[in-house]
């Protein structure tokens, strides 16, 4: 019995651990004063703050259009480089796989400081475009990553046996292949879009000119106190938040929908 | 009938290894035609080569006269039944039949009919709605079937359907397969390993081996006129004779001359004779053509598979004298040792060396309180190349020794025909005996039995080992050992069970024996 | 069918110019200096001289990978009881605790370690917490402290889940084995699933000291201005001195570091589970 109490201390300390900041966080947006430790009144004024802030505002649109971007790009460029790899030969698959953990295993300081050597080197210039290339290529290797294990599971003449039936290799793809690894495809775009929404180390070496996303602004904003920096971060909580319910309530749905329709 | 497919000189190489070396074949409308071989032959080649999702290498392939290199696979009117079905698991069973006429863009109402139409065909209406992952293995067999043949296709390649099913519904399916051939009436391209498969279902075997047709024909052609060994060994049971054809329609093989049917053959060509185990009689021993002795019954479930010995191989027999001497005590240097008298062939003595006296004595020394062996650093012998009985001592460093008698004897040979066999009487004592784990081998090496053509050239290996004791009572004395190589075997099925030992004569009809070339 | 296999290419292709070459330009530039255009570069060893004669940057090294050590070796401590106790609660249960052991990680880091600076600061929850025992106030922020915090707590959850993942994927049926055996709990634990769950580990310190070694915001955030640790240094080399040789010399030494460290890790892990293999 002792022990059972024990753990359940345990787990209720490493819960608070784990959400005090992000509750804190949110509880603090709505204060009415600069205070970060004494909540003396309920306001909306930092978020009044916020939306009139046109450099916040720029980089929640900064944000929100590169991941959705980079999480489109990645994905079909993922899936189809997946499928491809998965018809090589050994060696060209051993070696493209090894090149894909690069960004994976690489501390992120090091794949920025890197692409910030190579667009410079290239004398592109630093912005919208830089930033989405950066994340579309630190993205497609969780793509890659998530489909492969699908595709292998795949019967090794399923290509072939659509082509026999009529199909062309486009058709083959799109109407056998694709529907057996959606859920891959799918674990892929979650992953690619919120390691796009929550990155800033790469972001913030290969950025310029004025383009920021959320996570750039409240690192440079970070120096003085600013309860403003709440606001926004509720703005990102709330985003995620909805976008992981949605996800995890829609199977849920879907799966009801189709157990009433066989009833 | 039509010719609808020509191979013509088809070679095909993966990563330069040859798979096809040269196929040439014609295949008809409306036949059901099995590839044969075991796995690796290339049969599952040319099936591939033949949907499109290879490309030949050299060669060419006809489709109804017109060449198909470069066709895509979705633009030939040929379907296939994939190994392990490679079904669709996101479709349920109507939908995986549905897909080629979806494809196609058939109106809905035709595909409807089509499709249940097929799913009659293989008797699976009741499951349209059925998600195929749910289905037992027949029942994807049937969908994958059905799926191929909605589209209407001349020809359906199967490739080894049915490897994935037990016996019991692979029997079933095998009818299921020919009555929908014969319904459908289009070419059946079949690939198998499995030669029963082959012969109840084909109108043509292909029988292939390493990237090459060994023989094309109907399953009776292919099972009573077998071209060579392999094509015989592969398709059912069978007896391999080596005999020699003394001129058309006489073959000779133990030693007798046979009638047959067989001709075109050179003069004293040397050939094999195919007999199968059903062709044979078991007939009283005056009445056949052959006599021998039953060697084994083995019972099959609906007949015994005899078989009989004609000719025994060669025998020798020699004599194995068993002691039980007490080792040599040397209480002083704590030290045992024993050792045995042998037989030596006189032709051995040129060449003998202490280490042979040694093994052949089978002398050993060892430390009476810890049993580790200690070497023997001495062999005294006197010996000439005539025959009689030498004293020969072994002893140790510290002094023991231990007197023993080589006798040196003629080579004791038997030559039979063709056959000579060497053995060489022993000495041994309970203990040899008894602790052997192999008795047969150890009797071999101890008596250094060997056999040889009669030319020397090629060893013969002796199958028998016959002795009249039982190894664990073992007792002194002295027995016979008799060591033998294979004779002539038949295999023959027989529904009357013989006896172990049996004299019998075994009787064919001319048109029984099949005469080939022989191999390479 | 060659038609499918030329759909890999182009990312071939992408992945030379914005992998590989990023890499091999670091690699470059370590060695050389002449200023940052690519076209007047020298072969030197002066980035690593400079590094090693300077004692600042050399204890910056060491602070880091301390610090490191410190945050992995707490993740551990933490994590593993936490994923045992996860891992032996009913499925239910268990899905519920993954999950909230993931949520926070899809949350922006930044975001989360911020808010760490409104709860440690001098007139803070944590402090105002403290207070009513009568400690403090004391000074969190700026500390040692508060960086591996930082840490541990944007770490901790990667640690938790590799180490179920190989705990709950375990057959129980070793341990049973094990007690079957004779072993008691404790002796079935340190023997069987100690041993088994070592892989989880392994990939568990990966993803803790990888980050955290490299780390340069969260010290930024929590340790202020004068904690400086190695991402410190190589984000400032790059972004306000603009030296990209000495930078990437800096990023090449830190990476040598992180592969020395790992080496030795999955040696241990070898070492330890070759020894399990001997029961």
């Amino acid at each position: 019995m002792k022990k059972h109490i024990f753990t359940k201390i345990f787990i209720g300390l490493t819960v608070i651990f784990f959400y005090l900041p992000i509750v804190y966080t949110v509880i603090f947006s709505f204060n009415s004063s600069r205070s970060l430790s004494v909540f003396s009144g309920f306001s909306l004024q930092w978020y009044q703050k916020m939306f009139k802030n046109s450099d916040m505002m720029d980089s929640i649109f900064y944000t929100i259009v590169i991941a959705v971007l980079a999480t489109v790009i990645s994905t079909v460029a993922g899936t189809v480089t997946a499928i491809g790899l998965s018809k090589s030969n050994k060696i060209l698959k051993g070696v493209t796989e090894q090149i894909n953990g690069l960004p994976i295993m690489n501390p992120d300081i090091v794949t920025g400081i890197g692409l910030l050597m190579l667009f410079s080197s290239l004398a592109v210039s630093k912005g919208f475009m830089t930033l989405l290339l950066s994340h579309v290529m630190f993205c497609i290797p969780y793509v890659i990553l998530s489909v492969m294990p699908k595709l292998r599971s795949l019967d090794p003449n399923i290509l072939d046996a659509a082509m026999d039936l009529g199909c062309t290799p486009v058709q083959a793809l799109i109407r056998v292949i694709v529907p057996q690894i959606t859920s891959g495809i799918f674990a892929g775009a979650l992953i690619s879009f919120t390691m796009s929404f929550d990155d800033f180390v790469i972001s913030y070496f290969v950025t310029g000119n004025g383009v920021n996303n959320i996570s750039i602004m409240i690192y440079t904003m970070s120096k003085r106190i600013n309860p403003s920096i709440n606001a926004l971060s509720t703005v990102i909580i709330g985003i995620i938040t909805t976008v992981l319910l949605i996800l995890n309530i829609t199977p849920i749905i879907l799966e009801k929908r189709k157990e009433k329709r066989k009833k | 009938m039509k010719k609808l497919i020509q191979f013509k000189n088809i070679v095909k190489e993966f990563d330069s290894q040859i798979v096809l070396k040269g196929i040439n074949l014609d295949i008809y409308e409306n036949e059901f035609v099995t590839l044969l071989g075991p796995s690796g032959c290339g049969k599952t080649t040319i099936l591939r080569i033949l949907g499109g999702f290879l490309e030949p290498n050299e060669g060419e392939v006809l489709f109804d006269g017109v060449d198909i290199a470069g066709i895509p696979p979705y633009k030939r009117e040929i379907n296939t039944v994939f190994q392990k079905y490679a079904l669709f698991p996101h479709l349920n069973v109507y939908d995986n039949v549905a897909f080629g006429l979806k494809i196609k863009k058939e109106p809905k109402d035709i595909i409807e009919q089509k499709v249940m139409r097929m799913l009659r065909l293989v008797g699976l209406e009741e499951y349209k709605k059925r998600r195929v992952t749910e289905m037992s293995g027949g029942q994807q067999q049937r969908v994958a079937i059905a799926r191929a043949l909605v589209n209407e296709p001349k020809v359906l390649l199967l490739d080894e359907p049915l490897g994935a099913l037990d016996l019991k519904l692979r029997k079933e399916m095998q009818r299921e397969l020919k009555r929908i051939q014969q319904e459908v009436g289009i070419t059946f391209i079949y690939v198998t390993h499995d030669q029963e498969e082959a012969l109840t279902m084909s109108d043509k075997i292909v029988v292939m081996k390493n990237g090459e047709i060994q023989q094309t024909g109907t399953p009776t052609d292919i099972y009573n006129e077998p071209v060579n060994r392999y094509v015989a060994d592969f398709i059912g049971e069978s007896n391999i004779i080596e005999g020699i054809m003394q001129e058309d329609r006489r073959v000779v093989f133990e030693d007798k001359v046979f009638d047959c049917v067989d001709s075109g053959f050179e003069k004293n060509e040397e050939v094999e004779v195919v007999i199968r185990p059903e062709d044979i009689d078991i007939v009283p021993a005056k009445d056949g053509k052959l006599t021998g002795t039953v060697r084994s019954v083995i019972f099959k479930g609906v007949h015994y598979e005899t078989i009989v010995e004609t000719k025994t191989g060669t025998r020798i027999t020699v004599e194995m004298t068993v002691s039980d001497p007490k080792p040599v005590q040397n209480i002083s240097a704590d030290e045992s040792m024993s050792a045995n008298d042998f037989y030596i062939d006189i032709s051995d003595i040129p060449e003998l060396t202490k280490g042979d006296i040694i093994a052949r004595a089978d002398a050993q020394a060892w430390k009476t309180s810890t049993e580790e062996l200690v070497s023997i650093t001495k062999v005294d012998y006197e010996v000439k190349a005539e025959k009689g009985s030498y004293p020969v001592t072994f002893s140790t460093a510290s002094g023991t020794a231990v007197a023993i008698h080589m006798i040196v004897a003629d080579e004791n040979k038997v030559e039979n025909g063709n056959e000579v066999i060497y053995a060489v009487n022993i000495y041994k004592t309970i203990d040899d005996i008894k602790e052997s784990i192999v008795l047969d081998t150890d009797l071999k090496t101890w008596a250094n039995a060997q056999a040889w053509t009669a030319d020397g050239e090629t060893g013969i290996a002796i199958t028998g080992v016959d002795y009249d004791f039982e190894q664990e009572n073992i007792a002194t004395g002295t027995y016979p050992i008799t060591f033998s190589t294979r004779g002539y075997e038949y295999k023959i099925d027989t529904t009357e069970k013989y006896e172990i030992g049996d004299r019998v004569g075994l009787d064919f009809e001319p048109d029984d024996l099949h005469i080939m070339s022989r191999e390479g | 069918m060659k038609s499918f296999r030329s759909m890999a290419y182009p990312y071939i292709a992408w992945s030379m110019v914005l992998i590989v070459l990023p890499m091999l330009l670091i690699v470059i530039y370590a060695f050389t200096n002449e200023g940052n255009s690519v076209l007047n570069i020298r072969f030197t060893l002066e980035n690593f001289a400079r590094f090693f004669s300077d004692r600042v940057f050399f204890d910056v090294l060491k602070r880091s990978f301390f610090i490191a050590v410190m945050t992995t070796l707490i993740c551990i401590i933490l994590g593993y009881p936490l994923a045992y106790i996860i891992a032996r609660m009913k499925p239910k249960s268990q899905i519920i605790m993954v999950l909230t052991v993931t949520i926070p990680t899809w949350i922006n880091m930044l975001v989360r370690t911020y808010a760490w600076r409104g709860l440690l600061e001098k007139t803070g929850l944590i402090n105002s917490i403290l207070s009513l025992a009568g400690i403090g106030p004391i000074q969190f922020l700026e500390t040692s402290f508060a960086v591996i915090l930082g840490m541990v707590y944007n770490f901790l959850p990667f640690m938790v889940l590799q180490i179920y993942n190989s705990l709950s994927k375990m057959d129980r049926s070793y341990i049973e084995a094990a007690s079957d055996l004779g072993a008691d709990k404790v002796q079935a634990f340190l023997r069987v699933t100690l041993p088994l769950s070592l892989p989880g580990v392994i990939s568990g310190i990966t993803l803790v000291f990888l980050p955290a070694v490299s780390s340069f915001f969260i010290p930024k955030l929590l340790g202020g201005g004068k904690y400086v640790l190695i991402g410190n240094v190589i984000e400032n080399q790059f972004l306000t001195s603009g030296d990209w040789g000495f930078g990437s010399a800096i990023s090449l030494i830190m990476a040598i570091v992180i592969i020395i460290s790992m080496q030795i890790t999955k040696r241990l892990d070898r070492d330890t589970s070759s020894e399990g293999g001997k029961l």
